[in-house]
């Protein structure tokens, strides 16, 4: 095998059809950026809920004078109300723990929480979120007879299940996850068949050389390899576009995402690089594989 | 060299046979003339040769090889055994003589400096002393076709095929072609060349296989081009 014949002749291949060469590489960079994309978001998605499926509890806030429920009469309830309200959440079979908040300590955990923002947090009082239960779950996913048999009870104001916000948050992330999948896939098929055309026209544009190959006895590695190369590296290119294109995704996207909403946890970058290398991969291993299925029909043996 | 048992070829879509139980022996460093009107069957004769078409019955045997049992990545080896030459020369216009006659070891892999030693020479035989750096396009017909011998015969085959290497030649020039041909089969290379050209055929007094309807209907050593079934 002489690696600089092969090499010349795939050189010639890509500048003779430089037009389609260029289509070929911007819409594997795009296909594989997309599913790159989706890939990460995917990722995202599991990790975030990974981190947060031990994490989340549901809340049972109690009545107190500022409740908007008119089941509490804007009453607080008594002590032992209280405690019949513990006791009860700690028989459930579904319940692995529960821990009190008082008025007090919910009132400094946000003054925490919302220091950066000093406009809010100078706003809020004592007594603005009343007493409340955190009920671990032992299966976070169990919640709805939790929820159930607290909801309207007396002295209970509302009840928030964590798990459900979650659940809207990571509905979004995986519409997201599916859109860029989809068009991913709609340009995979696109990206075929431009490969397809492409090795079809250098295959005729080289019908004379290929017709000669045949003829003094070329092996078929030899004649088709430079056309099989020629697709391998126009999706090489493409896949190296799509590696920027990826790294612009988790810095503005993903990094976005985790700084603006408090429930993403963010990915590494070797978990993207670990994308990155799988997504040019597949590149080169679609249009290698599209040219060589393409050459079984245009080039006779 | 070249062995034809009762072949026949049918191409799907036309009914009428190609070549219609052929048996033709060919012995290693002969030369025939293959002639016969158009559509007789000479070109499918020779690309029955080959193994680009394969016989529809009957069995074809080359340089020792049986071509029906021969596996299709095993082609490749055949051909290196057999050279071919055409009416139109086929040469790549974008490389100059030598390169030509470089491509065809090239891509059989062969080592540079085999090929740097082995092209001059050939260039040589076929009478292109000095015109190496020369393009397809500064070259008069007669020294195109001297080119495409020369990278037909580069690698040594065995057996070289000529489809009408003359076609396209003025009858002046043809003769140094034929010179050319007949150097390379002293050499113990078996030509086999389909033609229409008659002068030639006469003047050469070689071996003439004629073809009719796919039919051989004569087969004569030392013919004349003239008509089926003994002529002149």
């Amino acid at each position: 095998m002489r690696a600089q014949f092969v090499l010349q002749e795939i050189w010639i291949g890509l500048r003779r059809n430089l037009t389609m060469t260029i289509a070929l590489v911007v819409t594997v960079a795009i296909a594989m950026a997309l599913f790159g994309t989706g890939v990460l978001l995917k990722m995202q998605v599991d990790k975030s809920n990974n981190y947060w499926s031990d994490k989340v509890e549901v809340s049972v806030y109690l009545c107190n004078k500022l409740s908007a429920n008119p089941a509490c009469q804007k009453k607080e309830p008594s002590q032992s109300d209280k405690d019949a309200i513990k006791n009860q959440l700690q028989s459930m079979p579904q319940v692995a723990s529960v821990a009190a908040e008082t008025q007090a300590q919910a009132y400094q955990r946000a003054k925490d929480r919302f220091k950066d923002t000093p406009g809010f947090s100078d706003t809020i009082q004592l007594g603005d979120i009343p007493d409340s239960f955190r009920v671990k779950l032992k299966d976070p996913k169990q919640y709805a007879a939790v929820v159930a048999q607290m909801q309207g009870r007396q002295g209970v104001d509302q009840v928030i299940n964590e798990r459900a916000i979650l659940e809207k948050f990571f509905k979004i992330l995986g519409g997201l996850q599916w859109a860029a999948l989809i068009i991913a896939a709609i340009q995979v098929v696109a990206a075929v068949l431009l490969v397809a055309n492409t090795i079809r026209l250098s295959a005729f544009n080289r019908r004379r050389e290929t017709g000669i190959m045949r003829l003094v006895g070329a092996s078929n590695l030899y004649i088709q390899l430079p056309f099989v190369l020629e697709g391998a590296i126009a999706g090489l290119i493409g896949g190296i576009f799509a590696a920027v294109l990826l790294g612009f995704s988790k810095v503005f996207l993903l990094g976005r995402l985790t700084r603006n909403l408090q429930f993403a946890t963010e990915l590494g970058w070797l978990d993207v690089t670990q994308v990155i290398v799988f997504s040019v991969c597949f590149g080169v291993v679609l249009c290698s594989l599209a040219s060589f299925l393409t050459l079984r029909r245009y080039l006779k043996i | 060299m070249i062995h034809f048992d009762n072949v026949t070829k049918v191409y799907s879509h036309q009914g009428r046979p190609a070549l219609q139980g052929v048996n033709v022996a060919v012995e290693k460093g002969e030369f025939v003339f293959l002639v016969g009107p158009s559509g007789s069957g000479k070109s499918t004769f020779l690309r029955l040769i080959l193994k680009e078409e394969r016989p529809t019955q009957g069995g074809i045997h080359v340089a020792g090889k049986e071509l029906n049992k021969l596996t299709n990545w095993k082609i490749p080896h055949l051909r290196r055994r057999i050279g071919c030459v055409f009416q139109d020369f086929r040469l790549l216009p974008n490389k100059n003589v030598n390169e030509n006659v470089a491509f065809a070891l090239e891509v059989i892999g062969k080592p540079r400096r085999f090929i740097r030693k082995v092209v001059p020479e050939v260039i040589d035989l076929v009478g292109l002393e000095g015109k190496g750096h020369r393009m397809p396009d500064e070259l008069s017909g007669g020294e195109q076709q001297r080119v495409a011998i020369a990278r037909a015969f580069v690698n040594r085959p065995m057996i070289l095929l000529a489809d009408e290497p003359t076609g396209n030649i003025d009858p002046a020039t043809s003769i140094g072609i034929m010179k050319v041909l007949d150097r390379i089969n002293r050499t113990g290379t078996t030509v086999v060349m389909a033609t229409h050209d008659a002068a030639i055929v006469d003047a050469f007094r070689k071996r003439v296989v004629e073809l009719e309807d796919g039919r051989v209907v004569r087969d004569q050593s030392r013919g004349v081009y003239g008509q089926a079934y003994g002529g002149v």
